[in-house]
């Protein structure tokens, strides 16, 4: 393959810590184990277990999964936030990630969140300012930019944080959900957004529900399923598996958008196959 | 160093991709703290902003707030109850000490929650997570400004005369801040390690300020001997001593003073970043 990896994912396992409650089995439900609920509360769960693929620039990779599948703890882990138990992640550049909970500060404006956010994800002072009015337009709430976060609808949060995290032009954009609660103008800007990036020799990964934007952003698919990696290929095949193992109804195939990107579905399942 | 490097592992040498959520060396990992300093500050200067954001007179708590408190200790101690306790200007005394304990053990609490508090931060952004106990340090250093100014206006009033100590103020505080985020850092591992050290903290606190002479000088009452010793030469009780010595003219400022607030803050700052930069990989486990 000629294409440069922007991201390989080497077998990676992720564990973390939760407080606050312990899973037990029937039996130990029966014996002195039950105290484990009230004392030394703590259980380990096992996110994700062994997952491998290569990404390359200019790539929009799609992934599906039930709730609870890893999904999210996946892109985490990719993002270098939550640390791998073994096996490694190697990417080429810097990488974003946007999570519905990615929580920029409740209790300041969003004009504030703008600035911290930008310097959270490594640009100067300079640069921020520069790009403060493409963010406060590319959010478009209007003057709600000057009230506290905690006063913002989910899908102005959504808007907000999506103008923070795509501004600073990472090499890897990761997409968890954020697009699931803006309106159909906010899904058009974003999706334009996630085309520049590409276009740009960026990755795209995104996480969603949602079949109708897994086929209209991305080239290729990936499925998880507890924690392990059940499927990668081209955008058909990988869906068409998924609604025939969840029962649930493939979404209607939509013309792609000629301005998605020279990736098409053919080179994408090559790379499947290779990678 | 035994085993061979993974298919994948040698594709990503091979087109020199780095690997990520990996400790960097900590040369690096300053020089990326370094880079993100904008950061911490902003975050420092928004979290002590918000604090008072939540009601109508706003940023006028910022120095309502130790006003009053001032005003508490002036009425209780200078007109309800007669006590020096072995101190001439016994409300200079004790306003000083009340203040500049609290900027150490808020600095020590807020710091001890920097990791397991901002959870949403760490599993969202990457950056060198040390920047997180700094700042929450940061933002005690910002709150503190209100109330050094409400000393400043205070002590005169006590019957203090100006004198050219007052000027090493900033780096008296300047020294407790340092060892406050030495503190911090320490703490911040631990309690993102262990939950349970952070039920502790308040009880370390409290015994703390027992010791420290806040309300008391130690001389008085401890006297002289290795207790004594002990008690006046521990960090938190020197830094008392120090903001002391450059507001007040009964305390003295000694060059041997000077020597234990430089190498707490030194030690604390040394030790605290290397034990918490060990963690880095893991800060993101819960």
């Amino acid at each position: 393959m000629a294409d440069r990896p922007s991201l390989i994912v080497d077998d990676v396992h992720v564990t973390y810590r939760t407080y606050g409650g312990r899973r037990l089995t029937a039996r130990q439900q029966k014996t002195w184990h039950t105290i484990g609920r009230h004392v030394g509360a703590v259980d380990k769960v096992r996110a994700v277990r062994g997952i491998s693929f290569v990404a390359h620039h200019g790539e929009s990779i799609g992934v599906i999964g039930h709730n609870g599948s890893g999904k999210s703890t996946l892109l985490r882990a990719i993002a270098g936030v939550l640390p791998t138990e073994s096996g490694a992640v190697y990417a080429d550049g810097t990488a974003s990630l946007l999570g519905v909970n990615a929580a920029l500060m409740r209790d300041l404006t969003g004009e504030r969140n703008i600035v911290l956010g930008g310097l959270a994800l490594g640009q100067t002072p300079t640069q921020v300012e520069d790009r403060f009015d493409e963010v406060v337009d590319f959010a478009g709430i209007g003057d709600f930019m000057q009230l506290p976060m905690r006063a913002y609808s989910s899908g102005m949060g959504a808007r907000l944080r999506f103008a923070i995290s795509s501004a600073a032009r990472p090499d890897i954009l990761m997409i968890d959900e954020a697009l699931s609660t803006g309106d159909a103008e906010f899904r058009r800007r974003s999706r334009d957004r996630v085309d520049q990036i590409r276009s740009e020799a960026g990755t795209v990964l995104l996480v969603s529900h949602s079949m109708s934007t897994i086929r209209s952003m991305c080239d290729r698919v990936l499925w998880v399923d507890g924690g392990e990696l059940r499927l990668d290929g081209a955008v058909d095949e990988v869906l068409e598996a998924y609604a025939e193992a969840t029962g649930r109804p493939v979404a209607r195939r939509t013309p792609r958008r000629p301005s998605a990107g020279p990736r098409t579905a053919a080179r994408a399942s090559e790379q499947a196959v290779a990678g | 160093m035994t085993t061979t490097p993974s298919p994948l592992a040698t594709l990503a040498a091979e087109h020199g991709l780095r690997q990520v959520g990996v400790r960097p060396p900590l040369r690096r990992y300053l020089a990326t703290m370094w880079q993100r300093r904008h950061f911490a500050v902003s975050l420092a200067g928004s979290k002590a902003y918000a604090r008072n954001q939540g009601n109508y007179l706003g940023q006028v708590w910022a120095l309502l707030n130790p006003v009053l408190w001032a005003l508490v200790y002036l009425l209780v101690f200078g007109v309800l109850l007669d006590t020096s306790r072995g101190v001439e200007n016994f409300i200079g005394f004790l306003v000083v000490g009340v203040f500049m304990f609290h900027f150490s053990s808020a600095s020590i609490t807020t710091g001890s929650n920097a990791i397991v508090g901002n959870q949403g931060l760490i599993t969202s952004l990457q950056f060198p997570r040390a920047l997180l106990p700094i700042a929450s340090v940061l933002a005690e250093l910002v709150t503190l400004v209100p109330a050094l100014v409400v000393l400043l206006v205070l002590v005169p009033l006590t019957g203090e005369p100006f004198a050219w100590t007052w000027l090493l103020l900033p780096l008296a505080v300047g020294l407790q801040w340092i060892f406050g985020t030495g503190v911090a850092l320490v703490c911040a591992r631990l309690v993102s390690q262990w939950r349970d050290v952070k039920q502790l903290i308040p009880f370390v606190l409290r015994a703390l300020m027992y010791v420290s002479g806040v309300f008391f000088s130690i001389d008085h009452y401890v006297g002289s001997g290795t207790a004594a010793a002990v008690l006046s030469h521990q960090p938190v009780a020197v830094y008392l001593e120090l903001v002391r010595g450059t507001l007040l003219s009964e305390v003295a400022l000694t060059p041997a003073l000077w020597g234990w607030a430089f190498g707490w803050a030194l030690l604390t700052l040394v030790l605290g970043f290397i034990f918490f930069w060990h963690a880095e990989e893991r800060y993101g486990r819960g």
